[in-house]
């Protein structure tokens, strides 16, 4: 199996604006890669860099040093972002159009036939179940809502790779089981899903691997039953003794 | 190219589903409206000073919807952060900053095209006279200028960082430009020796855009430039623009966009 | 609880019960230096002049149909031969010129004056703006008007709507008005209108005699109406002399005129003697006292 996505020695500094704050490290070293048709997990606490290293591998952050590489495409040329869908942390989506307009536009930027474009859209907006919406301002969405859209963004290609940062969040527990079940499809499918989640409970069922991150630093990197194994305990418990917060017994 | 396409019809979409151009165009066919109403000396042949107001407003309408539109486009997106899921996907810098271009000169183009219709109604009822191919080089020409205008603000709103700053720095130069670009050579031969080269020199490398600015020729009715000449101009612009643009694409092409 | 809205409408009673208890005190209040108390003047203060100088140069270039010297075009020569009075030229013409108002603009005596002007202007023939300097100087021009030329055939109308403006902004500016008059009774056979805006000069300038010889003359040329033009210029030429009195140092041009249009109107209602009453006056100011004495002489012998 071959590594889709490679990160190598990838350090980011970001230069703080005030002056005499110096410098914040948000990503440290690190050494990372995905092969084809694997669910990764990347956990790590709030501010760990997690979205850092994903902005990195779309090209909207310049590594400070070292290297990340999608399908053996470094992730500067555009072309690495052919077979990419991706879910960003916080967006808002145009408001001024509507779901359809949106993932038309989307559809052109893939080049994805005309013939095809129109049966795509709607089977990504069946998918997250905003058919009933699709006529309706993107202004007009709850925060759920615009999530889904995120995620119809993110199929309409239908990718190779996800690259999904925190795909579950602001969605309802129906929501977030249907986000498992077409992470759950998307690996039947052979594709490579790579996403970030506070969601420890999902990550369990659904990664195959995991990897965690701490300031910046990766800690553990590896199969989920072989951590539960090696750790005698389940992941949420691994990732507070990793992060160095002790649990009361 | 299809990708810029792409992102200059969401650029469209934008201007059209906002209110702004269409408060200008009302309040300049409204003024103009009114200002053609005044029955000076009974007199209703009297029509020049109603061409000069009309183009006027047409003009500041214009500036405003261009540096206004093209000084959003790009900070909006990083602000609302759709350019994240949109940069995601296989399209260039360059072409995004192509489309945003080819979108904000469309539809200033559109805007210009609705604001002459306006303009030659209005002259045309009261001369009786309609010399399309005039207006049609005035409207070609300020349509260049334009371009030349959001190409500047647009890589101006890659070196700011605040919208309004960059749109009122933007207005202020292109004003100035406008006013007295024609005449530095003159200042330049009123100054004394480092003076007179640093005007000089200003004076060749500032785009001058007020050669796109015609209403004088099309208020008093002379004749049409010649063909060459326009073309010329034409050419002029369009280059001064291709300049920002790739200006602009050299300053964004590796910005961290966070 | 009263609702919003209620103490909106509240509100608003109370600003308009300000206002209409405000407004009077403030009308007589500002009523004595502000006379004409015009919504312009009140935006824009005394800075109106300035507009209004703008104004007549804007006519001025629309005469020239837009070919005009902008500020940075050889400014001290903008400054003599189109706004200021060309009083030292004018006088020495002959008495067709007395027709003319008192003249401080080129636009009203362009016809007669024009070579003389444009010629201290055009050293060449490129006019002010002079034989190219670089390449984008000779393609600019392409671009903006830059022929010299003027409007005819009714085309002087264009011009009017700046004076208009011009006399808006300064209503105190005499030669707006009589300019304006100038062309809408000559050239635009407009007499009523011509009339009624000196009469709207008047309103603001009562102690002017450019304005009574203006509206003199109407009398005497388009309306043969002997008797109120006698009235007018008589008034003209006692505002004249009142001023001249004060040491206002009242414009010489202008009593000529007047005097001299007098001299004619008494002669061509039979007046003799009071003719050459006027011609005497006219006589003691003239430039050229031998050619007034033949005029005397001639209807002497009469
Ligand atoms: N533009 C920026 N300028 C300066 N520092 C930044 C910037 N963006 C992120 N950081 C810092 O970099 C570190 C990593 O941030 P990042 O957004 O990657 O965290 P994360 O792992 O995604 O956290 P979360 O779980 O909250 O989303 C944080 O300490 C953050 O403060
Ligand atoms: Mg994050």
């Amino acid at each position: 199996m071959s590594a889709i996505l490679e990160i190598k020695n990838l350090r980011v500094e970001y230069r703080s604006r005030e002056a005499g704050q110096g410098i914040k490290l948000a990503v440290n070293d690190l050494n990372l890669k995905v092969q084809a048709g694997e669910v990764f997990g990347f956990l790590g606490p709030n501010g760990a860099g997690k979205t850092t290293t994903m902005n990195v591998l779309l090209g909207f952050v310049n590594p400070t040093s070292g290297s990340a590489s999608i399908f053996g495409v470094d992730v500067r040329e555009p072309i690495a972002r052919q077979r990419i869908g991706y879910l960003p942390e916080l967006t808002y989506y145009y408001k001024f159009l509507n779901t359809e307009e949106l993932l038309r536009f989307y559809a052109k930027i893939f080049r994805i036939p005309r013939a095809e474009r129109e049966s795509r859209i709607d089977a990504a907006l069946k998918l997250v179940e905003l058919e009933h919406a699709r006529k309706r301002l993107i202004r007009t969405y709850s925060k759920g809502m615009q999530q889904r859209v995120g995620l119809a963004q993110a199929l309409i290609n239908n990718p190779d790779l996800l690259i999904l940062d925190e795909p579950t969040s602001g969605l309802d527990p129906i929501g977030r089981m249907k986000v498992r079940e077409i992470i759950q499809r998307l690996k039947n499918d052979g594709k490579t899903v790579f996403f970030s989640s506070h969601e420890l409970g999902e990550v369990e069922t659904v990664c195959d691997r995991v990897a965690i991150l701490n300031q910046g630093q990766l800690k553990v990197e590896g199969r989920v039953n072989d951590l539960v194994d090696q750790y005698k305990c389940d992941l949420e418990q691994i990732f507070l003794k990793i992060i160095g917060y002790e649990v009361a017994a | 190219m299809n990708n810029a396409l792409a992102v200059s019809g969401i650029v469209l979409k934008e201007l059209y589903r906002r209110k702004d151009f269409y408060v200008l165009f009302i309040l300049t066919a409204l003024i103009t409206l009114v200002m053609g109403s005044f029955k000076l000396f009974n007199d209703d042949k009297i029509v020049r000073y109603l061409k000069e107001i009309c183009l006027l407003l047409i003009w500041v309408s214009s500036m405003v919807i261009a540096i206004t539109t093209a000084a959003r486009q790009l900070p909006a997106e990083k602000e609302n952060r759709t350019i994240f899921p949109l940069l995601a996907k296989p399209i260039t810098r360059g072409q995004l900053v192509l489309g945003k271009f080819l979108g904000c000169w469309f539809s200033s183009g559109l805007a210009l095209l609705l604001f002459y219709v306006f303009f030659g109604v209005i002259s045309g009822t009261r001369e009786h006279q309609w010399p399309v191919l005039n207006y049609l080089q005035a409207l070609s020409l300020h349509w260049i200028f334009l371009g030349v205008v959001i190409a500047l603000v647009l890589l101006g709103s890659v070196v700011f960082t605040a919208v309004s700053s960059n749109a009122t720095i933007s207005f202020i130069v292109i004003v100035g430009i406008l006013f007295v670009a024609r005449h530095l050579n003159k200042i330049a031969l009123q100054l004394a020796e480092p003076g007179r080269s640093i005007v000089y020199t200003i004076y060749f490398a500032v785009p001058h855009l007020e050669l796109f600015d015609v209403r004088q020729l099309i208020i008093h009715n002379l004749p049409l430039i010649p063909w060459n000449m326009w073309l010329i101009a034409c050419v002029y612009g369009i280059a001064y623009s291709l300049f920002f643009l790739l200006a602009t694409w050299m300053v964004f092409r590796r910005k961290s966009l966070n | 609880m009263a609702s919003p809205r209620f103490i909106l409408a509240f509100l608003f009673t109370i600003c308009l019960s300000c206002v209409s208890y405000l407004e009077p005190w403030y009308q007589k209040w500002s009523g004595a230096e502000n006379r004409s108390g015009d919504f312009l003047s009140v935006l824009i203060g005394d800075s109106r002049r300035l507009f209004s100088n703008q104004m007549v140069a804007k006519a001025d270039a629309y005469f020239h149909s837009g070919y005009y010297p902008t500020i940075f075009d050889a400014p001290k020569e903008k400054e003599e031969s189109h706004l200021s009075g060309d009083n030292d030229a004018e006088a020495g013409h002959d008495e067709d010129h007395d027709e003319q108002p008192g003249s401080t603009n080129h636009v009203e005596h362009a016809e007669h004056q024009h070579s003389a002007t444009c010629g201290h202007n055009q050293k060449s023939e490129d006019g002010f703006l002079g034989p190219p300097k670089d390449w984008i100087d000779r393609f600019g021009r392409k671009f903006f008007p830059s022929q010299h030329s003027h409007l005819e055939s009714g085309g002087e109308r264009e011009i009017l709507p700046w004076l208009r403006l011009s006399a808006e902004l300064d209503p105190q500016r005499i030669d707006t008005y009589t300019v304006a008059a100038y062309w809408l009774r000559k050239r635009l056979g407009k007499i009523d209108e011509a009339e009624q805006f000196l009469r709207d000069g008047l309103r603001a300038n009562p102690d002017s005699y450019e304005l009574y010889f203006q509206l003199g003359q109407i009398f005497a040329e388009n309306r043969n109406n002997l008797v109120r033009a006698r009235n007018l210029l008589e008034i003209a030429l006692r505002k004249w002399q009142e001023q001249e009195k004060a040491g206002l140092k009242p414009n010489e041009l202008s009593y000529q005129q007047i005097t001299g249009n007098l001299a004619k109107l008494e002669e061509k209602s039979g007046n003799v003697a009071q003719a050459i009453f006027y011609l005497k006056l006219l006589q003691e100011k003239s430039p050229v006292p031998q050619t007034i004495q033949q005029q005397i002489d001639d209807l002497q012998k009469k």
